[in-house]
């Protein structure tokens, strides 16, 4: 469900799944978990093909900036329509540095 | 025009968006991109609670869904036989559960979101349990407040 790239010492994750949904969520958490305890504390979460996540994904994203703990960063880049009014309507666009592009995510995260 | 169609799954939150796609196809002519967004996040969260509190993750047990479209609304009925959720549930949904400090790592919610979102994006919400049944009732105005279609 995932793919990473390293990019400038940033790890970007890009989700292949249409929905991260109740259904997602367990697996996404689990493997978001190993790239966290293999020492990535900056991830750019690209969210591009993604057009639909309910609360137990938000939930799950929630749960991986704990786990990346204060001195870790996950930024999201490319949500668009449903996914972007989520954040915006949950208030988790203060939460989530939110990027128009996994460029720009990434340029971000290592200047 | 009015008209109305019932759709039911399985008790599996692998099926949630196969119902989630289908209910907002049929309000694709009706609804703005954004008040099917708010449609279809409030289906799969009542759904999801039905499946997760209600029936306990156990499959095989059915979750019908109601779709009524009609001339000024979309009107949602979820109808479960579940145990049903407590009266007060719904009425003491906390205003304030996105109200959280976003400097505080603790005090960003995981879960508990579902009821609040539902209530956000829906225009009306009421829920009552019979001896027979719950049922989960949500309505969508057309070109209500705060829809742009």
């Amino acid at each position: 469900m995932l793919s990473t790239d390293l990019r400038n010492n940033i790890l970007v994750v890009r989700v292949e799944e249409k929905r991260i949904d109740a259904s997602k969520a367990p697996a996404f958490k689990d493997q978001m978990s190993q790239c966290i305890e293999a020492g990535q504390n900056q991830i750019v979460l690209d969210l591009s093909q993604v057009d639909f996540i309910d609360s137990s994904g938000l939930g799950a994203l929630v749960s991986c900036l704990k786990r990346l703990g204060p001195r870790g960063s996950l930024a999201v880049a490319g949500a668009t329509g449903a996914v972007s009014r989520l954040f915006t309507l949950t208030r988790m666009d203060r939460v989530f540095a939110l990027h128009q592009s996994v460029d720009s995510a990434v340029e971000q995260l290592s200047a | 025009m009015v008209s109305s169609i019932s759709l039911s799954i399985d008790s599996d939150l692998d099926k949630v968006s196969l119902l989630a796609r289908a209910v907002r196809a049929l309000c694709a002519d009706l609804l703005s991109p954004e008040d099917q967004d708010a449609v279809e996040l409030s289906l799969v969260e009542a759904i999801n609670n039905v499946i997760k509190h209600g029936y306990h993750g156990e499959r095989g047990k059915d979750v019908q869904v109601a779709v009524g479209l009609q001339a000024d609304q979309v009107v949602i009925e979820i109808i479960d036989h579940a145990p049903p959720m407590p009266a007060q549930v719904l009425e003491n949904v906390p205003e304030d559960t996105f109200a959280f400090d976003e400097t505080d790592l603790a005090d960003i919610p995981e879960g508990g979101m579902g009821l609040a979102l539902i209530r956000m994006n829906m225009d009306e919400v009421q829920y009552h349990s019979s001896e027979a049944e719950n049922r989960l009732r949500m309505i969508k105005r057309i070109g209500g407040p705060g829809s742009r279609g």
